[in-house]
């Protein structure tokens, strides 16, 4: 305090002393911007401005002065807005937005503690001298500041007008109760949403209360009569600058367990691979979520499998969300919005995966100015676009990515890698258009693609593609409504062109396609229901290979086509018991029933799959129900407030899953199969149970959590010792289905503000599976509980920012994992007069621990507004420590030898220079 | 029928490509050396009883390490193979790790057999009972020339088998293949080495022993060559594959003979050999065998859990033997180019240097590598070495066979 003190002292009353040596300068300006202007009048004067861009609002002045005093200019400059100016030390001009800088404080500012606002009457001007920081770390909400401080101005009391309005809609808000807290004062808008309150000068600290709309708090500091529009949505899920503060501690109040946000904007410092801002690679940063490894695609959330994640985007699923086995997530990051992720309490809107939901938004286009952002990285090259169609109702956004990796390639002296190929692109586009003033519509369409070399003249590759779109329609106030229909497909194929006699083709093809209903209805303050239907077809087309060239010995073989129906209605309540219990209670119907045509095997009930129990093979017509699976599933959760910034939540959820992959790959071939449920393929099931504390520290400046789980399956997919999965026409007899159990426990420390941010991430969890059997074939590792390929205990991040100036910042991240299980040859044996390798119990050993440091450093162009593009550089190095991780250990056999190898992708430091604009 | 199918792109170093080229822009591959602790020392029971009279043998070892040469036999075990009806076998070393029964016996259709082992250390071990299947006669092993998937020309071997009663479903083939070889070069005379060290570089001619230009060689087969006729309709093989040889292969070039065994296999002894045959295929570029321990029909007293390889089968077996020449199916046609090119040179018998040795001739004679084919008078321009040589095989058939004209041979 004493330093403020004296900094204060120090002013000299640079009015006056402004008045005394304020050059006189002559300058014209027309329809020039407020900071035009300022930087033509530092031009001609050794006056330096300090202020914050953001205040400057885009409005244009014209003037033209003839040897006039600087202040003079400056008074009319400003005389519109609601900026004050102080000249300090003769040359510097200081801004300030609506306070004027005093070069003195009350006498008694010091003395009255307890005292905010200067409450007497004085014969000269009525300073308010606000201690801000102490209000703002008991009410984290936004402050207002209205007017603009008048020397002249003497009264007491100020009045304050506005309008109430729904954003979304426009219409106004009638009945809004505004109140001052702490003061008997109130009113209430008319039916125009129009209301008008006279207010004390100074702090004051004004709440909303109405039915149907949110409330909220906004700390007005009034120096003059104003004007204070209110916004209010129907609930919480708004956007923009309040959005922030509400979103501010919104870990603490919402009732959904293990939920993840990611935005991109906020992840544009972390440390990146190849140039890559990538939302899905930050997210196995953080606890919960992880991977098998470097470069293996696929996330396995919360112990389970890669297969049970719903990843839509825009509201269609993705089948494999990487790019390049799993090194870049096939999510273009500049046309990315947002992501939540669900790994607990999964709303019931969503179904059919049992470990977590990632729902990915395209951002909007924006409709009001086109714009664009590129960005040049050694590998990729990014552009989007957005282009506004009708000003302010719709728009277009376009965005694509591609790599030229195939250009370093022909580069290369080594002629077989010259001639082989790794390439992939994506590419999206967004229409979003409103419709009158109830509806609006959105369409997305995407595609990846990926092909790579085998050998020399093989080519794998795979891709999706996805449609969906949105109708959004609001019935009233209370109701609100959206229609969804989306389209995607899988499909990968390898055409191999190895040994003369091994060659063929292989093709697979997934396709599904979704309508949803999904609604709102917002019953009062206290309950908000979610309902809704849906109802999917999938249509499998598990492949066929056919043999290429006449020298062949492949068989041709071509799996029957699967079909399935998958529908659901849900409904869900978020349900404020009283201000501390928040129940959010959502129940599922899922129903699922596999269709014909198709030819089904039969075996003995209560005997081992295999070819000694098959009792016949069972023809079903076309559209025929084969099985039928499916029943209730819960979604529950709560949170209840044990302090302001305290809570613990609580989640149960249950889930059914009926499309499963196939692959028991160790290695590097991502030819992972879906298959859906049929007469011997159960649906997986799980259910979770989750409890959680959550802590905001320090005015929401750190968020700490911790979460634990304890997840139980049935059915998970597994595989028989010997199995081969690939184009197997009896996959059940080599799938067992088992127990699954998964627990962990998470803590995160997260800090969001101040120079320093970040956060620190621990998890321990285990992912064990169960195959047990009375009959030993059925049996893996005899029957005990087993790690599973991606069981990982234990899982530490830190990704750390530091904000050096405006312009330059730098990070880093460490991030250590234990080795994944591995299953390893233990010995060999004779017998018959051959060799052959002991195996391991399952999952017995570990590949050795990953750990890896990566640092960053981040350089911003200048932030003046008309630049035409704001440009940054990143410069970053992946893998500081050059540590050698294994992605994955395989075993070879060569030349009657077992031989074991590691793969890893990058055992060096990588360095990354990517140039990004925006425009 | 549904075969299973299995692709198998060629291994080699296949696998490493998408790795490779991950490589070049960032990765790497490379060989890991993982803890040899991980070995561990299990037991192997190698014992296939089947229907035929006569000493049935049980081959007991243990795993050995992954760089290990060959495996450490288990001996002084005590052996018994008993029948449900009280009959006891006993068995006796006659060979380290190698056990066989006192007396000769069959193992009968339709009854059960345990095999108790104890080891030298006193652990026991004791199977699961197993029931000897129904007996399926080979109707039929025939020769067909034909081209297979690969547009490969060459002879099938097929055999046919038919069991009336259908309780026979599943079947695993086995071969012993015999054929005659003729050494291309044979000549009357050989060389023989009388000195090796520099300077007394020299070799004599002595008449080549008898027996060396025809023989017979004798191969068993490696693979596991399995069929179930669980999904057919008809109890019946009908023309299944059990070997197919290239007409290039040297082997048929003059009279081959196959004998075919089929073994009937209860559903348990099937499965097991099957999920082992798909270990001992080569690994798949795409699709991944699945790997870990194959429990078998063996289990310890005293620990459960033990871990144990092999698996005590008990089987029927039906054999059939086939002969054919190379002229049935290629008649007027060239024989298969022989084993070697037989092409001959002339290794000095001197290797000028500092300081001089004795030359290839010598070192090709001591390792028995090469044989007398002439003397050389020029017929190779530039090679001065005192006498023609050819590779073994072209001289001498012992490289390749046995002289011994086997008892089964009909010529």
């Amino acid at each position: 305090m004493k330093g403020l003190i004296t900094l204060i002292l120090l002013l000299t009353f640079g009015w006056i002393n402004a008045q005394q040596t304020d050059p006189k300068i002559t300058i014209a300006y027309n329809d020039e911007s407020l900071e035009e202007v300022i930087e033509s009048i530092e031009a001609k004067t050794n006056y330096q401005f300090f202020y914050d861009a953001s205040w400057l609002s885009n409005k244009t002045v014209s003037g033209n002065y003839v040897d006039t005093n600087v202040a003079t200019i400056l008074s009319d400059l400003f005389s519109n807005t609601v900026l004050n100016f102080f000249v300090m030390d003769g040359n510097k001009v200081i801004l300030t937005q609506n306070n004027i800088i005093y070069d003195s404080l009350p006498t008694n500012f010091f003395n009255d503690e307890s005292t905010v606002v200067i409450d007497e009457e004085d014969t000269k001007t009525n300073p308010l001298f606000v201690k801000e920081e102490k209000a703002s770390k008991t009410t984290p909400v936004q402050t207002v500041r209205i007017g603009k401080e008048d020397r002249s101005n003497t009264r007491k009391r100020f009045t304050l007008r506005g309008v109430a309005v729904n954003p979304d809609t426009g219409e106004p808000i009638s009945s809004l109760a505004i109140v001052v807290k702490g003061k008997n004062l109130g009113t209430t808008t008319n039916f125009e949403g129009y209301y008008e309150i006279e207010l004390p000068a100074g702090l004051n600290q004004l709440e909303t209360k109405s039915l149907g709309n949110e409330d909220i708090q906004k700390n007005v500091i009034i120096y003059n009569d104003g004007t204070l529009n209110f916004e209010l949505r129907e609930d919480l899920q708004s956007l923009d600058e309040i959005v922030l503060e509400a979103n501010r501690g919104q870990n603490v109040k919402q009732a959904v367990t293990g939920v993840t946000q990611i935005k991109v904007e906020e992840i544009k410092t972390i440390p990146l691979v190849l140039g890559e801002r990538d939302i899905l690679k930050v997210a196995t940063i953080l606890p919960g979520i992880s991977t098998a490894g470097e470069g293996s695609s696929g996330y396995n959330v919360r112990g389970g499998k890669t297969d049970q994640n719903l990843i839509l985007l825009d509201e269609g699923v993705i089948y494999n969300p990487s790019h390049f086995f799993g090194i870049f997530s096939a999510l273009n990051p500049f046309t990315t919005g947002d992501v939540d992720i669900y790994k607990g309490s999964v709303p019931a809107e969503y179904g059919g995966r049992l470990s977590a939901v990632f729902d990915i938004n395209t951002k909007d286009a924006n409709v009001d100015k086109f714009s664009g952002e590129a960005a040049i990285g050694p590998v990729t090259s990014n552009v989007t676009l957005e282009v506004p169609i009708v000003k302010g109702k719709s728009g277009f956004l376009i965005g694509g990515r591609t790599t030229y990796s195939d250009l370093i390639l022909k580069q290369l002296d080594e002629p077989s890698l010259a001639n082989s190929k790794a390439n992939f692109f994506d590419i999206v586009a967004k229409f979003n258009s409103e419709i009158g003033e109830k509806d609006d519509i959105k369409a997305t369409a995407y595609y990846s693609r990926d092909a790579f070399s085998i050998t020399s003249d093989s080519i794998y590759s795979y891709s999706n593609r996805l449609g969906s779109l949105q109708w959004n329609h609001k019935f009233n106030d209370k109701n609100r409504g959206s229609l969804i229909v989306s389209n995607s497909q899988y499909r990968f194929n390898i055409d191999y062109d190895g040994d003369l006699d091994q060659d063929f083709e292989l093709g697979y093809k997934v396709t599904e396609t979704e309508l949803k209903l999904r609604m709102k209805y917002i019953m009062s303050n206290e309950h908000k229901f979610d309902y809704g239907a849906s109802a999917k077809i999938y249509n499998v087309s598990p492949g066929s290979i056919e043999p290429t060239g006449g020298e062949s010995i492949i068989q041709p073989v071509s799996l029957a086509e699967e079909k399935a129906m998958e529908a659901a209605v849900f409904i869900g309540d978020i349900w404020e018991v009283n201000d501390k219990l928040l129940l959010n209670a959502g129940l599922r119907y899922s129903f699922y029933s596999a269709l014909g045509p198709s030819d089904q095997n039969v075996y003995q009930e209560g005997l081992p799959k295999n070819d000694g129990t098959l009792l016949e093979t069972r023809s079903y017509a076309n559209n025929e129900s084969i099985a039928n699976y499916g029943g209730p599933e819960v979604r529950a959760s709560l949170r209840y407030l044990l302090g302001k910034d305290f809570s613990v939540k609580a989640g149960y959820n249950t889930s059914y899953q009926f499309i499963h992959t196939l692959s028991n790959n160790t290695t590097v071939s991502p030819t992972d199969t879906w298959k859906l449920s049929d007469l011997n393929i159960k649906p997986q099931q799980a259910q979770q149970y989750s409890l959680g504390f959550f802590k905001n520290l320090d005015d929401a400046t750190y968020e700490l959590s911790l979460e634990g789980y304890y997840k139980l399956s049935e059915n998970i997919i597994d595989y028989k010792v010997g199995a081969d999965v690939l184009l197997n026409e009896r996959i059940e007899t080599e799938v067992l289905q088992g127990n699954g159990r998964a627990y962990g426990a998470e803590l995160l420390l997260r800090k969001s503000k101040g120079k320093l941010n970040g956060w620190i991430g621990y998890t321990y969890s285990r992912a064990l599976f169960q195959l047990d059997s009375e009959f030993p074939e059925e049996r893996v590792n005899d029957g005990e509980f087993f790690p599973s390929n991606f069981d990982k205990p234990h899982d530490f991040s830190l990704v750390s920012n530091y904000k050096f100036t405006k312009r330059f910042s730098g990070s880093l991240n460490f991030i250590y994992q234990t080795g994944r299980p591995v299953t390893y040859p233990i010995g060999s044996y004779v017998l018959n007069g051959n060799e052959y390798v002991f195996y391991s119990d399952r999952n017995k050993f570990r590949i050795p621990d990953y750990y890896r440091l990566d640092l960053s450093f981040n350089i911003e162009g200048n932030h003046k507004i008309k630049k035409f593009a704001h440009s940054f550089w990143n410069i970053s190095i992946y893998n500081v420590l050059g540590r050698n991780n294994p992605y994955s250990v395989f075993f070879v056999t060569q030349e009657g030898k077992v031989k074991a190898y590691q793969s890893s992708i990058f055992s060096v430091p990588v360095p990354t220079i990517t140039y990004n604009f925006k425009f | 029928m549904f075969p299973k199918m299995k692709i198998k792109p060629s291994k080699k170093y296949t696998s490493l490509w998408p790795m490779a080229i991950l490589l070049l822009v960032i990765g790497c591959v490379e060989p890991f050396e993982f803890e040899t602790e991980t070995f561990e020392s299990a037991l192997v029971v190698d014992v296939t009883v089947t229907n035929e009279v006569k000493q049935q043998q049980v081959r007991l070892s243990r795993t050995y390490m992954l760089d290990a040469e060959g495996p450490v036999m288990e001996s002084n075990a005590q052996v018994r193979i008993e029948e449900t009806e009280g009959l006891v076998y006993e068995f006796s070393e006659i060979a380290p790790g190698l056990y066989g029964s006192d007396i000769e016996f069959g193992a009968q259709v339709g009854k059960e057999y345990v095999l108790k082992i104890t080891l030298s250390n006193g652990r026991r071990y004791i199977s699961a009972p197993q029931k000897t299947p129904q007996v399926a006669q080979i109707d039929d092993v025939y020769a067909q020339r034909t081209t297979n998937n690969a547009g490969i020309n060459g002879m099938g071997i097929y055999v046919d088998s038919f069991d009336p009663t259908g309780n026979a479903d599943f079947f695993r083939y086995m071969y012993e293949e015999t054929y005659k070889v003729i050494a291309p070069e044979f000549k009357e005379i050989d060389l023989k080495v009388t000195g090796t060290e520099y300077p007394d570089c020299s070799v004599e001619e002595v008449p080549r022993p008898a027996g060396e230009e025809v023989c017979y060689a004798t191969v068993l087969s490696n693979t596991i060559n399995q069929f179930s006729l669980n999904d057919n309709t008809e109890d019946r093989v009908t023309k299944h594959e059990v070997r197919f040889i290239n007409s290039d292969n040297y082997i048929i070039s003059h009279r081959y003979s196959i004998l075919v065994k089929q073994f009937v296999q209860n559903p348990d002894s099937f499965f097991y050999f099957e999920t082992l045959g798909a270990f001992a295929g080569e690994d798949n570029l795409f699709s991944q065998v699945q790997a870990g321990y194959i429990p078998t029909n063996m289990i310890s007293e005293a620990n459960s859990e033990e871990k144990i390889l092999g698996f005590f089968e008990v089987t029927t077996v039906s054999e059939k033997r086939l002969f054919f020449d190379y002229t049935d199916f290629y008649p007027n046609e060239d024989l298969p180019p022989y084993v070697s090119t037989c092409r001959p040179f002339a290794p000095n018998i001197v290797q000028s240097g500092l300081p001089p040795s004795c030359g290839a001739l010598i070192l090709g004679l001591i390792l028995d590598d090469i044989v007398y084919w002439d003397e050389n008078t020029g017929q190779i321009p530039n090679q001065t070495g005192p006498y023609l040589m050819v590779q073994k095989p072209c001289g001498h058939c012992t490289a390749l066979g046995n002289s011994e004209v086997p008892n089964f041979w009909i010529d």
